[in-house]
């Protein structure tokens, strides 16, 4: 039985984690406050049952039920299945960022063995392209980049370990409490082990400052402690911790102090970059570096002379040198503790690093403790491994509920709680209590686990939905933004599914998984908007242009054209959801951009060469971009066009079609 | 025009986003009219970008911001410290106080200043001869000598000055003013950036970003050349008249595919294919904008167009005009980038950089004035001008100035503002803002006041807080509005 009462539980709590009787707080909490839906345990929900043969029929797993049920009292009816046709795209793009090949499709379509459905299912969970697409989402919740930002926005040459630390984790389908674990405090608990030093990295994934001469030392170091803690609030427990950072948090009941002390977990945390060159490689590292380092002798030699602009550009000519230089040597970008450096946490007035209040040490939030729970020893070891611990505590009210939350949202494009980054009081509340409930006991109890997830929902009746249904009259009057699933939600590709998908068409789409970043050719004036434009390192291997998206570099300062434009996010602040805005300038990268128009020749190329005839290459044209045939009328506009245009074009139009932009 | 509807943001949130926690009674008037505001936003049929009413009556319809990089010297331009020359060569006394630099340090001497000042306009403004030109349009402008800044370095108070936040990530002015507003352009981008030629700034890309609102309100960055918006241009080798064909069989076949048995289902789709119109449109009118060969030589000589020094400023300048007379809603206009001397970052020589730095901008920016009023577009267009910072009393290096955000000017113009006047002071060495005290988010509410937005109605859900611009509350410059 779970705990019903929640101080019971949370004494528990801290009697395991070891919270000494010292210096007792004094905050209380009302009871009021402590109610708040996400801070109460889970519930075990009664699934709703049905009388009907027809529902009983549709509900095929509880998710249903619970659906159903919510539908049935709105009085809504459910959408019709979706054909095989679309639902084989829609499980293909959301399990795996990618489209379906005709082929597949039309093995699908053929398939007639009641459980064709489910085994499509489990060969795209165990695809690596699932990581791929899968990890992504986690990458956006945790702002993953691989530069500092700010003036420099100096690249983290090793980066990349994390981002396939992610896509490898979520392709084993590794645990979320041990995943969560690994990246607050896998140094701590492993510090031998290189995986768990990558993973550590998370703990410095933010954007980072760093100035010439800075005075203000103090000031960054707090930056970067508040980046270590705000993190924790908004992607782990879907609090918005951040804003008790300089205030008591004005709608939820988190206390300015107990930020501080969420922060005194961090306070001995610092960078660690661990060296793991071999000695060749250390070698040429140096070569390269002591060339570079006499090519900017002599230029600053003849920078002496030189006088106001001239001194300035042979400047900018130094500063493109220097970025020539190799990174630091191959190595592991992780943390670790150094007790001697550690920093001490205070509560500051208005956030103000130089306005210092109480000392705080280590504890959890007040809210979901009893009332005077002491801080803990602050010399106990591994202190992140005992804040990992009470996060990936199975009763935890809020880390489940909100990473399936965020998984449902991915599946549905919207959550339960159609705020993912807040379950406070100012968040939505949830559209289905009960339901999200049950998923989060179902993923607990079931070890933590992602794939069996996905699998419930995208078997369900309920994803299997069709985008239009004949009741929609009904239902855009009673719930226009379909938060009761009276349908399946149309969406648009993402902007890393755009380019994949155009690669796929063209029949270019590099799938090598893993490895260091790439920089792709981009126009020399979005280069120039770089503080230093040398920076930007196109990969000789041109193959290698043509890698997957979450493959390419995440660099603060600069987003390729068509992912700033298709709502990629900046990664400078935990995104929870991407938006899914329509502007002119998507069109104009889509017809004008340098990069469709390439892959439109080569997808032109493509259909000449697999396609005899003008129909024919219509054909493959819609089934490789929306993942079926052309209707009638459709054939006859493009065979018309064919007739006066080149096939380029045409190749290009079909990449700006709704057919192929979204998925139903 | 594009239709816009976020599936990803339901009607409830937006208006929640549009009611703001601020819980004044005052407000309630006001909030009315958000509510007609967010009614019209959240319509699915609406357009993003569609004109939207302001929160009360507006005085400017247009921002022009003549971002001057690198921190101009207060101390060069425009507010004279006569004790400055009388200390030059010693350690500043007690009496002043402590301020944290980027480099120098507190021992450091005073710099005295080799410029003068004479008074200009009606009310006899002091202007440095730095600026002869910008000293001709005084009567117009509203100096505001007691700026200033959380942070001394470039990036931060570059985030600062844009978004009002000192970390990047957040949304830039301009982006809220679309957000706010949309634009009255439906052939031109509503927000745009023209950066200096010479290169980027520190804050780079995300300063002038949109941060998390939609990509719909994202800036256009100019680029240096013939080519001034990405993307506008064909690909070589496409004609015009076979594009249109391609367009159109867009359009065919995504009316063919049009498919919900409601209308409204299809919103996002209809949104789209409009979204293929504007950008068509933009192809084929923006360019005339961008093309200043029809400006009369007179106008051109005005902005001191053809002469090596102001040539590329003044050109970006007047475009500036041309834009916001089309209907573009706010326009940043750069000047300095690159490494430091290429912009107004005197750390090395004060005297060499900033007399370079204002022959390129002086009379470009004076000239925007003189020609936004003659056109009868002051009224409308408001004018800012400012860099991240101002620079040290104290000289780094011998010749040259730090960073100083502790007080330093900035001026507006246009727009609603009274002009022919100066607000607030620093202390006798131009350390300290002393007398009236605007801080940025006073500067960004008081931008966001001329354009009839309430900086806490102006906001945006994002993580379970309603952003702003002001991070904490700002108050508008009152003796100048």
């Amino acid at each position: 039985m779970r705990r019903t009462v929640c101080s019971v539980a949370a004494i528990a709590l801290a009697a395991a984690f070891g919270f000494a009787a010292t210096n007792i707080s004094e905050e209380k909490y009302t009871a009021t406050e402590r109610r708040h839906w996400s801070f109460q345990p889970r519930t075990q929900p009664a699934i709703p049952t049905f009388a009907a043969l027809r529902d009983k029929a549709w509900a095929k797993n509880p998710i249903d039920a619970f659906i159903l049920d919510r539908l049935k009292k709105e009085g809504l009816p459910s959408a019709p299945l979706a054909s095989k046709q679309t639902l084989i795209r829609r499980v293909y793009y959301d399990l795996t960022g990618l489209p379906p090949t005709p082929a597949e499709v039309a093995a699908f379509v053929a398939d007639t063995r009641p459980n064709a459905y489910e085994q499509l299912v489990d060969k795209l969970l165990a695809s690596p392209r699932y990581g791929e697409r899968w990890g992504q989402h986690w990458l956006d919740v945790v702002r993953f980049a691989e530069s500092d930002g700010f003036e420099y926005d100096t690249h983290r040459p090793d980066a990349w370990r994390y981002r396939d630390y992610v896509i490898k984790s979520f392709n084993d389908d590794k645990p979320y409490d041990q995943f969560l674990r690994e990246q607050l405090a896998g140094d701590e608990m492993e510090p031998a082990n290189h995986e768990a030093i990558i993973a550590s990295g998370f703990n410095r994934l933010a954007a980072l400052r760093k100035n010439a001469g800075n005075q203000e030392v103090a000031s960054s170091r707090n930056e970067v402690l508040t980046e270590m803690t705000n993190i924790v609030g908004s992607a782990l427990l879907g609090v918005t911790l951040g804003c008790a950072r300089c205030h008591d948090h004005k709608f939820d009941p988190l206390r300015q102090k107990d930020y501080y002390r969420m922060q005194a977990f961090f306070a001995p945390v610092h960078e660690n970059d661990f060296v793991t060159a071999n000695e060749e490689e250390r070698k040429q590292w140096e070569a390269k570096n002591k060339e570079l380092d006499e090519q900017i002798k002599k230029l600053r030699g003849e920078m002496k002379g030189l006088k106001g602009e001239e001194r300035g550009r042979m400047f900018q000519r130094i500063r493109d040198t220097e970025a020539q230089k190799p990174g630091p040597l191959p190595g592991l970008y992780g943390v670790r503790n150094d007790m001697e450096k550690r920093s001490p946490i205070h509560v500051l007035a208005r956030g103000d690093y130089q306005n210092k209040g109480d000392s705080v040490g280590m504890r959890t939030l007040g809210v979901l403790l009893p009332d005077g729970t002491p801080e803990l020893d602050p010399n106990t070891p591994k202190p992140r491994t005992v804040l990992a611990n009470w996060i990936t505590s199975p009763d935890h009210p809020l880390t489940a509920r909100v990473m399936v939350n965020r998984l449902w949202a991915y599946h549905f494009g919207r959550g339960i709680v159609a705020s993912p980054n807040d379950f406070g009081r100012m968040g939505a509340r949830p559209k289905h209590r009960e339901l999200l409930d049950w998923l989060a006991n179902q993923f607990v109890d079931g070890g933590w686990k992602f794939k069996p997830l996905h699998k419930t929902i995208v078997m369900s009746s309920t994803y299997r939905q069709a985008a239009t249904s004949p009741a929609s009259a009904q239902g855009m009057a009673k719930d226009p933004d379909n938060e009761l699933l009276w349908k399946f939600s149309r969406r648009r590709l993402t902007a890393e599914e755009v380019r994949d998908s155009m690669l796929t068409a063209a029949g270019r789409l590099n799938l090598k998984a893993g490895g260091p970043s790439i920089m792709v050719p981009v126009d020399e004036e979005l280069t120039k908007l770089l503080y230093k434009p040398g920076q930007w390192q196109v990969a000789k291997d041109k193959t290698e242009h043509d890698r997957r998206s979450v493959y390419l570099i995440y660099k603060r300062n600069l987003r390729l054209p068509i992912m700033e434009a298709f709502d990629a996010p900046d990664m400078l602040l935990s995104c929870p959801r991407r938006e899914q805005s329509t502007h002119a300038p998507q069109a104009l990268e889509l017809m004008n951009g340098p990069f469709a128009n390439e892959i439109a020749r080569t997808f032109a190329a493509r259909l000449d060469a697999e396609a005899k005839t003008p129909d024919a290459q219509v054909t493959l044209a819609y089934r490789l971009t929306a993942g079926r045939a052309p209707s009638l009328q459709e054939k006859k506009l493009a065979l018309d066009f064919l007739k006066a245009n080149p096939l380029s074009e045409f190749a290009l139009a079909v990449l700006n079609l709704n057919a192929f932009l979204y998925v139903d | 025009m594009s239709e816009h509807i976020r599936f990803t943001r339901s009607r409830r949130e937006f208006l929640t986003d549009a009611f703001c926690g601020m819980g004044s009674l005052a407000f309630t008037q006001m909030l009315f009219e958000e509510k007609l505001r967010a009614a019209s936003t959240t319509n699915p049929h609406a357009n993003p970008l569609a004109p939207r009413p302001p929160h009360f009556a507006a005085k400017a319809k247009s921002v022009i911001f003549l971002f001057m990089a690198g921190g101009p010297s207060h101390l060069e331009t425009f507010d004279p410290k006569p004790l400055l020359n009388k200390l030059d060569g010693q350690t500043r006394p007690k009496e002043f106080g402590e301020v944290k630099y980027q480099f120098v340090t507190n021992n450091a001497r005073i710099l005295g200043t080799k410029r003068t000042f004479q008074k200009h306009g009606k009310n006899g403004i002091e202007v440095s001869d730095l600026l002869p030109h910008t000293a001709k349009v005084i009567d117009d402008l509203a100096i505001i000598r007691s700026c200033h800044g959380d942070m001394v370095v470039h990036s931060a108070a570059q985030y600062q000055l844009f978004s009002g936040r000192i970390i990047p990530g957040f949304p830039s002015m301009g982006s809220w003013a679309v957000y706010g507003l949309g634009s009255e352009s439906n052939s031109l981008p509503a927000y745009i950036v023209s950066p200096d030629p010479d290169g980027a700034l520190e804050g780079g890309q995300p300063m002038y970003m949109h941060g998390f609102l939609p990509a719909v309100y994202q800036p256009t960055m100019l680029r240096a050349g013939k080519k001034p918006i990405l993307n506008l241009d064909l690909p070589p080798g496409v004609q015009l008249d076979k594009r249109r064909n391609t367009v159109e069989l867009i359009r065919k076949l995504n009316e063919a595919n049009l498919k919900a048995t409601v209308e409204a289902e299809d919103d996002e789709f209809r949104a789209r294919m409009n979204s293929y119109d504007l950008a068509f449109r933009m192809q084929t009118e923006a360019p005339e904008v961008f093309d200043i060969a029809k400006e009369s030589q007179e106008t051109l000589d005005l902005y001191g167009v053809g002469k090596d020094a102001t040539d590329d400023y003044g050109r970006r300048c007047l475009l500036a005009r041309r834009l916001v007379e089309k209907g573009v809603r706010f326009v940043t206009v750069v000047h300095g980038g690159g490494p430091g001397n290429l912009q107004w970052d005197a750390h090395e020589d004060i005297e060499e950089n900033h007399i370079r730095m204002a022959a390129q901008a002086d009379q470009p920016c004076a000239a925007l004035i003189q020609d936004l009023k003659r056109r009868g577009l002051l009224d409308s267009t408001l004018v800012v001008w400012g860099g991240e910072f101002g620079r040290s009393p104290e000289a780094q290096g011998g010749k040259g100035r730090d960073h100083h955000n502790y007080g330093f000017t900035m001026w507006m113009a246009g727009g609603g503002i009274k002009g022919g006047q100066v607000v607030g002071a620093t202390d006798d060495i131009g350390l300290k803002a002393v007398e009236k005290p605007y801080h940025f988010r006073d500067i960004h509410t008081t931008i966001l006041n001329q354009l009839g937005l309430n900086q806490d109605a102006l906001s945006f859900l994002h993580q379970g807080r309603k952003e702003r611009l002001t991070e904490i509350q700002g108050s508008v410059i009152k003796e100048i509005v």
